[in-house]
Order: structure tokens, then sequence, then C-alpha cells
């Protein structure tokens, strides 16, 4: 037991206070897409909870086509069963499929209040200022359930808090990018579920403490972050739309896979980016608004990683590239949840351009909470074997 | 087959052989040219198809010609922006229905595939896709489309800027969700500033007065179109090959030009006498009509029909007249917006693209729908669920149970647009047979 990794190794043990969400007394308010401000959420005194639709669908078939994106088909399940006991949602208008859900979940579900987020799908002037006008209606939105109003103060602590988790976050992405041996795939990312479901600020101090422990085993680990560059096993990036399967994780460990860049919508596309001119806000006078803080929030979210939902692709290409090139990447995978079209039709593009400057990539379609293990890590397997 | 069927068959077979840009250039220079364009427009059955067939060749000729900048366009667009700026337009959905139509669907999805676009995605687009890379299409000056109604063009669109080198030259036109003050002020905005950036790239500046021209033609276009679908009311019986769901070009390409007008000008006057011909007849079914019949008009279901049709050869409509359903309305026919204002062009194109019942939240095509259902006394409603189409597909479940709390049936009737090999036509005639038993049964 003297190796840092069986030290480590267990967190639950080092997230057992964010295990009990249930201590929660406030509110929640459930969210789907990573363009939800969920500092928004958080001023109006509510939990943020992220849907991860992990309930097996059985109910909600009825109300979607087959050949319906699985990860909302499962969010729907839930929403119906219940579980988190939700008061409100909020859900965004990132794709076909989302808005759909937010019809159904109207229609049929239509003693939960929710609420449609209209997020541009350009990043220009006038769509910033678009999409603060509509945070301006959310945060009434919230406001209004809780019968009162957002104010100014509730609205910026909550900012700095969520830049606080965003920052640390990428902290622990740090050290698993650099330090495998401290944080492995499935510790990554079953620590960000748990950043996305559990009381923030339990989970925040949690993640303090963790990184802390992380931070000091490092510091014995000299050149650790060197030896692992020197490419074996090859670096591999992933690439994709909510992929929340720890099963798949752990095959990756098992192959000895070493993952060096995530751009997934529940890894970097989450965490990277702050809301920034927060020093003006520290210098603003009383004149302060809510509307310049939610110009600060709209910004962030129109310049954080993009999904493969917006406009210019030639951006996620830029930022696809960045990360091979920051991270030694030698190829990429790539995994689309079934039926996502702005996912599927992402990757013509992407590969085209990997394969002109010389990277490998892997097309890998999966289902929500039901792939075949063996399957996918064979194709994975072969695909390592050829880098 | 008759000899207009031939001449259409035999090109149909030059151009499966000869699959290339040029040689498809090289057919519609001759096709479309004065006098051979009129002389093939006479071998149509109707003024309707006649009209639309020339106005078709017309466009798409002037797209492959070389001489003008052409800007590739989604179904929704508001063309009269397009118009305004002498661009002219080529609509990739709308010509992947013509890839199944003349049967090179197969090839372009082909394509697709070998290009990783995976068989779940809507066809159009891949066969689209298919096409652009297979270099079938003319090469585009502009990219331009909107996020109205799916997902799909905005990506598709892209792939091609980059294949043709223009990602500069490719414009999305974000359509908000709600229809709000501030939101028709955001889309006019990134319309006006989409009109200055491209005349800037064009050496000109942009001319308002011919967009209150083409807003003018646009009005004309829309008040004729207005009186064919209040025409389509009570009109049973109609022109041989008559489908509401041909005509989305003109609809919708074209809206803004001349010809827009003058294919719906000529539709209403030939279904206005189509409408006198079925009043006389129906009084008195040995009167002279020279008309067949083929439906006992009293008897006759009316059909509503949403989402679009096969666009391959197939027997759907002719099975539904069989069975004495004639589809009366398509969702895609109705003329969803208010009139234009010249003097300020953009707002109203704005308006145009807001008032779309496909945009936002599903209680917009709902109404829409409740509305034809009342004026057109309609008795079942068939969605055709083209598969891989997400946006349509996905609210299926509700217009069905609306429909139903308003004692209306409703047929999701699953199959592909493009993909013959993706339907069962044996499965549609049970489920269409299944359907008029339902209908039958409920009006007894
Ligand atoms: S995975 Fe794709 S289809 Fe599903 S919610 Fe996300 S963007 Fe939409
Ligand atoms: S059929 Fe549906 S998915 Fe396909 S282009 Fe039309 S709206 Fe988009």
């Amino acid at each position: 037991m003297t190796e840092p990794e069986n030290r480590l190794r267990n967190i639950s043990n080092h997230f057992s206070n964010s295990f009990k969400t249930t201590k929660d007394e406030r509110l929640r308010v459930g969210w789907l897409c990573t363009y939800t401000p969920e500092e928004i959420i958080l001023s109006a005194g509510f939990t943020p909870i992220r849907i991860l639709g992990e309930d097996r669908v059985d109910k909600a078939e009825g109300y979607f086509p087959t050949n319906f994106c699985p990860y909302l088909k499962s969010s729907w399940e839930s929403i119906l069963n219940d579980i988190s006991k939700l008061s409100a949602i909020v859900f965004a208008n990132s794709c076909d499929g989302m808005r759909r859900l937010y019809d159904i979940c109207k229609n049929y579900k239509p003693q939960t209040p929710s609420f449609m987020l209209d997020v541009p799908r350009i990043n220009t002037d006038a769509s910033l200022k678009h999409f603060s006008n509509n945070l301006f209606e959310l945060a009434g939105f919230l406001g209004e359930l809780q019968k009162s109003k957002i104010e100014f103060d509730f609205l910026k602590k909550s900012i700095e808090f969520v830049n606080k988790k965003r920052t640390l976050l990428k902290k622990l992405n740090h050290y698993y990018s650099q330090f495998n041996c401290l944080v492995d795939n499935s510790d990554y990312f079953d620590i960000l579920k748990l950043s996305m479901i559990s009381e923030p600020e339990i989970f925040v101090q949690d993640l303090h403490t963790y990184l802390e422990k992380i931070a000091e085993e490092s510091a014995t680990l000299e050149i650790v972050g060197d030896s692992e560059n020197d490419g074996f096993p090859p670096r591999i990036m992933i690439i994709g739309n909510f992929i929340n399967e720890s099963k798949l994780w752990k095959s990756f460990k098992e192959l000895n896979c070493k993952i060096g860049a995530t751009d997934l919508c529940n890894s970097s596309r989450y965490y990277e980016g702050l809301v920034e001119d927060m020093e003006d806000m520290e210098n603003a006078s009383k004149n302060s608004t809510i509307e310049s803080l939610l110009g600060a929030i709209a910004a962030r979210y129109l310049n954080k990683p993009q999904c493969m939902r917006m406009a210019n692709l030639g951006i996620k290409l830029k930022e696809v590239k960045e990360n091979i090139i920051n991270n030694n990447i030698k190829g990429v995978i790539f995994f689309s949840m079934k039926f996502c079209d702005n996912t599927l039709l992402f990757y013509p593009l992407l590969r085209q351009h990997l394969s002109e400057t010389g990277v490998q990539s892997l097309f890998l379609e999966i289902e929500h909470n039901n792939f075949s293990e063996g399957q996918i890590k064979t194709r994975i397997q072969a695909f390592l074997e050829i880098l | 087959m008759g000899f207009a069927e031939n001449i259409r068959e035999t090109l149909k077979i030059k151009i499966q052989k000869n699959l290339n840009r040029d040689y498809i250039e090289k057919i519609l220079g001759i096709v479309g040219s004065w006098p051979v364009l009129p002389v093939y427009g006479m071998t149509f059955a109707s003024k309707s198809d006649k009209y639309l067939n020339i106005a078709t060749i017309k466009n798409i000729k002037k797209a492959y010609c070389q001489k003008y900048p052409v800007a590739y366009g989604s179904l929704f667009l508001p063309y009269e922006l397009l118009h305004s700026l002498d661009l002219v337009p080529f609509l990739p959905e709308v010509m992947a229905g013509f890839t199944a139509g003349i049967g090179i669907a197969d090839k372009t999805l082909k394509e697709a595939s070998a290009r990783w676009y995976t068989p779940d995605l809507c066809t159009f687009h891949r066969s689209a896709s298919g096409a652009v890379e297979l270099n079938l299409f003319p090469l585009p000056q502009f990219l331009i489309c909107s996020s109205l109604a799916c997902d799909a063009a905005q990506k598709t669109f892209y792939i091609d800027a980059k294949k043709y080198n223009i990602e500069d030259n490719f414009y999305l036109i974000d359509v908000p969700y709600n229809k709000t003050a501030d939101s028709i002020k955001y889309l006019a905005s990134q319309l006006e500033d989409i009109s200055t950036n491209i005349s800037k790239k064009m050496g000109k500046q942009v001319d308002m007065d011919k967009f209150k021209n083409t807003i003018r033609l646009s009005n004309e276009f829309r008040y004729w179109a207005l009186k064919v679908n209040d025409i389509r009311k009570e009109l049973l019986i109609y022109p041989k090959n008559f489908n509401g769901l041909s005509f989305i070009l003109p609809f919708h390409g074209l809206a803004g030009t001349k010809d827009a007008v003058v294919v719906y000008k000529n539709i209403y006057f030939e279904l206005k006498d189509f409408l006198e011909k079925q009043k006389g007849s129906s009084g008195n079914k040995k009167s002279g009509s020279n008309i067949k019949i083929k439906q006992d008009i009293g008897k006759t279901k009316r059909i509503l029909w949403l989402h679009l049709k096969p666009y391959y050869k197939n027997n759907i409509f002719e099975i539904l007249e069989n069975n004495n359903c004639r589809v009366v309305f398509e969702e895609i026919s109705q003329v969803y917006w208010p009139e234009l204002d010249g003097e300020k062009p953009f707002e109203s194109l704005a308006l145009k693209m807001l008032s779309h019942p496909l945009n936002g939240s599903v209680e917009n095509r709902m109404a829409a729908i409740l509305e034809m259902v009342r004026s057109y006394r309609i008795d079942g409603v068939i969605l055709f669920a083209h598969w891989g189409c997400r946006h349509s597909n996905g609210s299926a479940r509700i217009i069905k149970d609306t429909l139903r709390n308003n004692n209306v049936s409703t047929l999701i009737l699953d199959g592909d647009c493009l993909d013959k090999n993706n339907s069962s036509e044996g499965q549609i005639l049970t489920r269409i047979q299944g359907f008029m038993e339902i209908i039958n049964s409920e009006q007894s």
C-alpha cells in the first residue's frame, strides 16, 4: 500500500461528503447542456443538478422515435421518474433533440416548471447582447420560482464561486493529464460527474482537499510527466458529446491507453474558461447592474471551448489542433452518441482535417448506457496498434 | 409511356451515365434554351406542371451556367435577400430531392457514406453532401444557411465551404427561438450585416431599390399563393400529377422573383377552372366534364400531409386516391408570414423567418396544423416520418396526441424521402389501408 495510486485510489473516501447529496436542503434545478449558467441557478438559491440520464429507458421509449438521442431519452426517463426531485428544469436550445425534449416535458410534465434558454450559434456583438437578454429572462424565471429577485451581490458571489470550481477542475485536469498514476481515467470522470450533481459548496471543499493531497504526492514523483511524454504509450485525445460511461474509462485503463486530452461536454467544455471582467466588477460602484454581470456570463459561455452545435466549425478545428499540439497527441478517438446530428456531422470534417495533418482517428458510435464493451475494446486496441 | 415521359426518361438515363457537373450543365443548356424550353414545357400534362418545370429548369440552368454568382441556400432562408443581392440561389436540399427523382441518389448516398456521413443522418443532407463531393453541383461563391428548422444544414454547408475553400463566405443566420421584439431586431441585424458583407465582397453597395422591388414581387407571389390555398379549401379534383409537395423550389427559393409570381398565378387559374368543373360535375356526374373524376366527391376523405414526400418513383398518392382519399393540403404549402414591408426589408424578412411554424416550440407547429385542419375540414393527417429527421419526428407523439384530442386521426408513416431502400412499399400500403379503415369507421 505504499504506491501513491493505491493510497489515493478510492475516490469515494475523498468525496464522501459530496456523495451525500441528500444533505442539501436547497431546492434543485435540473440542467442538461453546458451552455446553461450554473451561477445564475445558484444565485437564485437553487442547487444546479445536471440531468445525467442514467435511467434505463422504459416509459420514455413511447415518446420519441427509435432513432433519437439516447441521452435525451434516458433523461426523459429520469424526469418522469422524478428521482432528483427537481423544482424546475432549464433546457437549452442546443440541438433538435433538446428542443423536442423540452416540448415533451412541457406537454407531459407540466407540473415541473421548465425554461428554454435560447443560446446563439454565432459569436458576435449582437449575439452576445441577445444571449445576455435571454439570461435576464432566465434570471426572471428562477427569481419568480423563489418569489424574489436575483440580487447583484448574490450573482457576483455565485460567479466567483463557480469560477473557483472551474479553476480547481482545471487543476484536476492538469494532474490527470500529467500524472495518470495519481488520477486515472475513472477518477477523473467520476470527479467530473460529482462536480455536476453534488452540492456545489461541499464538492468544492472536497476537491480542494483532494487536490492538496495530489499536489503533495506529485511533488515526490519528479519528472513523471516527462517520462509519460516519451511517446509510449501514445497519447490519445478523446472528442465527443456527452460520454458518461464508467465502463469505457475502465476499458481505457485495461488497454493501457493514455488519454492526454479530452474534449467532451462532460469534461473541458464544462469547466474551461472563466467569467472574466471580475476586476471591473470589484471596482464597480453601487450602479453595478445585474445586466453587466449577465453580460460577463454570456461572454464566458460564448467563448468557452465550442460544442459542435456552434456555427463556426473552423474554430472547433482550431481548438482541436491546439490541443493536439499542446498535449503531444498521437491519435484521436471520436465518440458520438448515436443519432446526434451535430456531432455526427462534425466527424467527416474533422477526419479530413486530421488526416491532412497526419493524425490518425477512430470513429466510435455508442449507445448511451448500453454499449458493447468487448467490441469497443477490440476496436480501440486495433487502433492503438496502428499508432 | 407517352412521348413526354420518354423524353424525360432519356434525359435521366443520359445524366445517370455521364455523372459530372459539365454534362449536367450541357443538358441544362440544351433543355433550358429557347425555343426548346417552351416546347419542352408543352409536354407536361397540366399548366401547373408546365410552369413549375420551366421555372425550375430556367433557374437551375442559371446556377450551372457559370455566368452569375451562385449562393447555396438552406431551405427556409428568406430568398428575397439573395435575389436582392443578385445572387443565384442553389438549394442543395431541394436538389437532393432531384437526385432521388433522377435516380442517382444511390450513388450520392454511397459517396457520402465513404466520406463518413453515417446512415443515421438525414438523406437530404447526405445525398447533397455526396453530390458536392462528386462535383455534381455548381460552384458556389457564397453559402448561406439558417438554423431553421434543423441542425443539419449549418454543418453540411460549412463542410461544403471548406471543400470549396471559401469558409469566409459561409454565413449562418442564427434564428432565435422566440418571436419577440428583441429577437426580430437581432435577426434583422444579422440579415443587414450579411447583405452589407456580401455586397462588399462583390464590390458594390446594398441596393435598397432592388430590395424594394424584390419585396414587391414577393408580396405578389404571396397574394397568388394565398388565392391558390383558398381554392384548395374546396378543391377535390386536381390536374394530372399535381402535388403541392413538388412546389418547394418556387415557394421558397424563388420567393421575390417574377417566376414565382408566374407559377402561382398559373396554378391559381388552372385550379379555379378545376373548381368550376368540380362544382359543375358534382351535381350531375354526366355533365360533359372532361375531367376524369376518380373519386366520389361526396365520400372523399380530406387528408393533410405533414413534412415532405418520397421524391423517387412511388405510388403512395395513387394508393390514397384509389382508397378515396385526397391530400387537400400540405403543411409545406402554408403561407405563414405576413405581408412584407418594402420600407423595412430586414425587419420584414426577420419576421417572416420567425413566423415559420417549424421555428421554436412545437406549439407553433401545432397551432398551424390545427388551423389547417379547421380550414381544410381535414378527416385525417399523415405525417411522413422521414428517417433521420429529428426535428420533425421528435414531435410525432405530441402531434398525434393533440390531434386525437381534437378527434382527428393521424398516421405516422415511416419512410425515407430519398432512399427507396429505406422505405418498404408493402408496409406503407398496409399502413395506409389500415388508416383508411379507421377514418371510414370514425365517420360512419
Ligand atoms: S448528445 Fe447531441 S443530440 Fe444529444 S443532447 Fe447532446 S447535442 Fe443534443
Ligand atoms: S428532412 Fe428534417 S433533418 Fe432533413 S433537412 Fe429537412 S428538416 Fe432537416
